[in-house]
């Protein structure tokens, strides 16, 4: 059961990533990468992370993508035609492709994980629930970078409204 | 909550943040009236980060869970970082005026640059390498674009953007097979699982990661072939920027690839077969490439941003004969912190030298030069003080450096990699001497002189008298970086 | 039964997808997306170790990872919006009075 969610989602993602790098119009794009992301989230919830999954519609789907949208919009660019890279692209096409191919070997040939298990079991997490638990430890052990993160958070703000405010 | 002892402990960070803060808020209340003084609250707060990070000289502790290393490696960049904003506020005041309508925000995301490099000189554990990474490039992003009217600025940022975005995913996705292998982010635990599993499919999954990793660091560095930005980016920025971006990101990329190998890597002894290899490659490609572009350029930013690259690569020659145990003063690690320390006082004075001329002229092109010495004899003869300096030749602080890194890498018998260093050096006298040609040797179109602002001056002669003070008494930094190796074991 | 290397291949799948979307396409726009798809396939592999290791740190990291994200796409397209008052396209091919 489990096998067959995730095989459905896996193939309605991979669907959607390639048509997000196929399709010829920005806006048909973004809504694919739209799918990419509800997609992805439905495995988060298959894989007990019902936060990340809230996060990531809310976030990705919600704010990311509704900029990209608003961006095509506000630009609505010429249909580029896809052909040819830049030169400084090959380069980083050469150690991708090498890498993918280095990452699939491995991944089919070895068992991953170390032998230690943490303590949050599927049985733990459902009992103090996922929420509580991550939010504990951003508040506890993580303190410092979710700190860091909201300073980030505002002086990129600041930087974003220099450069796009109307003089 | 932190107690007291862990805010004292992170107290130059916090100068920062509230320094930052501040400027801020008085650039949004009063907006134009107080732009004047930003740059002086700015510089205020920087002191204090510099005194702060100073006093704190000696401590060792690891705060947040492990996550956060104050120790003295840390603090030798958290004391390089604000000299940096320092000396980049100073340049920074006239070359903004006529430039842009919004100095003080310009002045709140230096600030928090250095606050960036800070922590990433402190990181000690895979999120906060990643955290304080985006931030650094953030800020370096939106500096680098900052003139929004200016075209080329709005490109070198847009491009310098896409491919630090691209090398970060490449990096992060280097860390998820690290926490997947190690099952914790803290580097130590990380290395701890690499010394502990025999499993070579691990250690094959360790190498990929690593690389990953590599990757994202390069790019923040500028080492071939993750390099293709700084040309552009050094050519579009504004020029204090330019000045800020090729010492500030360089020194603290080369703090947490320090502390990253040097951390995770010795747990696995038979890695050091494929990871100096590809550090020796790495390091030639760089060097080599770098000089042999420069070579051919005939805009100063471009000439110094190749030039920049070049040095990575000697930086990383430290780095590939690194050598903790015994007492030898070649370890490596030392010749990279005191080349580091170098090459920060040389590089912002060649681009302090370049300002002063573009601020006054508009001349960024070498063979404007011509003349200098009649139009501007103090920038033209400190020219060739750091040209010495960056070509490595005595008596100059550039000169210290490279001596402790060929040391070490003659040390550890890398003959021929210190052989093709060398030559490099050899190479780069030939184009810094192109300009010092232009400079003191073509005779002028227009003979009026050059006035250069007092601040400009002031950075020109400290800077200057750093690079000369390094080469004939070096004792105070050979027991810095000494120290800081020290703690880092 | 779903185990964690079915997860870290469709991560790898995911994260290459992004990366030929970076290098074949030249909209920066376009470009900018398969960047998010990147870090997608890199949320998924560290939710996926989070589940097997039973350990929660792999989802606090992507909890941050998003929202550093999010100020990522805000600065790049506020760039974008910059670079596009100064002209009218934003190929970035053209976009080369730099010498690339």
């Amino acid at each position: 059961m489990e096998l067959a969610i995730f095989y459905l989602f896996a193939s309605i993602a991979i669907v959607a990533a390639l048509g997000m790098v196929v399709l010829r119009n920005a806006v048909h794009s973004a809504l694919s990468l739209a799918v990419v992301f509800v997609a992805l989230a439905a495995l988060y919830v298959l894989l007990n992370a019902p936060f990340i999954a809230a996060a990531q519609v809310m976030i990705y789907a919600g704010a990311i993508l509704i900029l990209f949208v608003f961006v095509i919009m506000l630009l609505s660019p010429r249909v580029d035609q896809g052909a040819g890279a830049l030169k400084w692209q090959r380069p980083l096409a050469a150690l991708c492709g090498l890498v993918f191919a280095v990452e699939l070997a491995i991944v089919a040939a070895s068992a991953l994980l170390p032998t230690e298990r943490g303590p949050f079991t599927p049985e733990r997490l459902a009992e103090i629930g996922d929420v509580q638990a991550v939010g504990a430890l951003l508040f506890t052990d993580f303190l410092l970078p979710f700190e860091i993160t909201s300073l980030l958070l505002l002086v990129a703000m600041v930087g974003v409204i220099v450069l796009a405010k109307k003089r | 909550m932190p107690d007291a002892q862990t805010l004292w402990l992170i107290s130059p960070e916090l100068v920062l943040a509230i320094f930052g803060l501040a400027i801020l808020l008085f650039a949004i209340i009063w907006r134009e009236r107080v732009y004047g003084a930003l740059a002086w609250v700015a510089l205020v707060g920087l002191a204090l980060a510099l005194a702060a990070a100073v006093n704190l000289w000696g401590a060792h502790a690891r705060l947040f869970a492990g996550m956060y290393a104050v120790d003295m490696f840390a603090l030798f960049f958290k004391i390089v970082a604000p000299i940096a904003g320092i000396l980049v506020v100073l340049i920074s005041m006239d070359y903004l005026r006529e430039r842009t309508r919004y100095r003080g925000e310009f002045f709140v995301l230096l600030t928090f640059a250095i606050l960036a490099m800070m922590m990433m000189a402190s990181s000690a554990n895979l999120l906060m390498i990643f955290l304080s990474i985006e931030f650094l490039s953030y800020m370096s992003y939106l500096l680098t674009g900052f003139l929004r009217e200016d075209r080329k600025s709005n490109e070198a940022a847009i491009k310098y953007l896409l491919y630090g975005a691209i090398t970060s995913a490449v990096m992060l996705y280097g860390l998820s097979l690290l926490y997947g292998i190690s099952g914790s982010l803290n580097l130590g635990d990380v290395a701890l699982t690499f010394s502990k599993s025999a499993d070579t499919s691990v250690q094959t999954l360790a190498l990929v990661a690593t690389a990953l990793v590599l990757a994202g660091l390069g790019f923040k560095i500028s080492l071939v072939p993750f390099h293709q930005w700084a040309p552009d980016a050094y050519e579009g920025a504004p020029t204090p920027v330019t000045a800020f971006l090729s010492v500030g990101p360089k020194a603290v990329g080369f703090a947490v690839l320090l502390r990253f190998t040097l951390t995770t890597l010795p747990g696995l002894p038979e890695f050091a077969n494929y990871w100096t290899p590809l550090l020796v490659i790495i390091s030639i490609a760089t060097m080599t490439l770098g000089n042999l572009v420069a070579l051919r350029q005939t805009n100063v930013k471009r000439l110094l941003a190749y030039s920049s690259i070049a040095q990575a690569g000697y930086m990383l020659i430290g780095l590939v004969a690194v050598n903790l145990g015994g007492s030898s003063p070649f370890s490596g690690l030392n010749g990279v912190l005191i080349y580091l320390f170098a090459y920060l006082f040389t590089n912002l004075g060649a681009f302090v030298c370049v300002i002063a001329i573009e601020n006054a002229t508009g001349i960024v092109e070498i063979p404007e030069y011509a003349g200098l010495v009649k139009r501007a004899p103090l920038v033209a003869a400190l020219f060739i003080v750091f040209f010495l300096s960056l070509a490595g030749i005595p008596p100059t602080a550039g000169f210290v450096g490279k001596f402790f890194v060929f040391g070490a890498a003659l040390r550890e018998g890398f003959l021929v990699l210190a052989a093709i260093g060398v030559l490099n050096s050899v190479i780069s006298v030939f184009y810094y001497f192109g300009v010092v040609r232009a400079a003191f040797f073509l005779e002028p179109k227009d003979t009026s002189p050059i006035r250069v602002a007092p601040l400009v001056t002031l950075s020109l002669v400290v800077t200057a008298a750093m690079v000369l003070l390094i080469a004939v008494y070096p004792e105070p930094l050979f027991n810095l970086a000494a120290w800081s190796m020290a703690m880092l074991k | 039964m779903l185990t964690v290397n079915h997860l870290i291949f469709l991560s790898a799948i995911l994260f290459s997808i992004g990366a030929v979307g970076v290098l074949v396409r030249r909209n920066p726009l376009i470009m900018f997306m398969s960047i998010e798809l990147m870090l997608n396939a890199v949320n998924l592999a560290f939710v996926a170790f989070a589940r097997y290791l039973q350990n929660l740190d792999g989802q606090v990291f992507v909890f941050l990872i998003l929202t550093v994200a999010a100020a990522e796409v805000a600065v790049g397209l506020a760039i974008i919006v910059a670079l596009f008052r100064q002209r009218e396209t934003i190929d970035v091919d053209e976009a080369s009075i730099l010498k690339g």
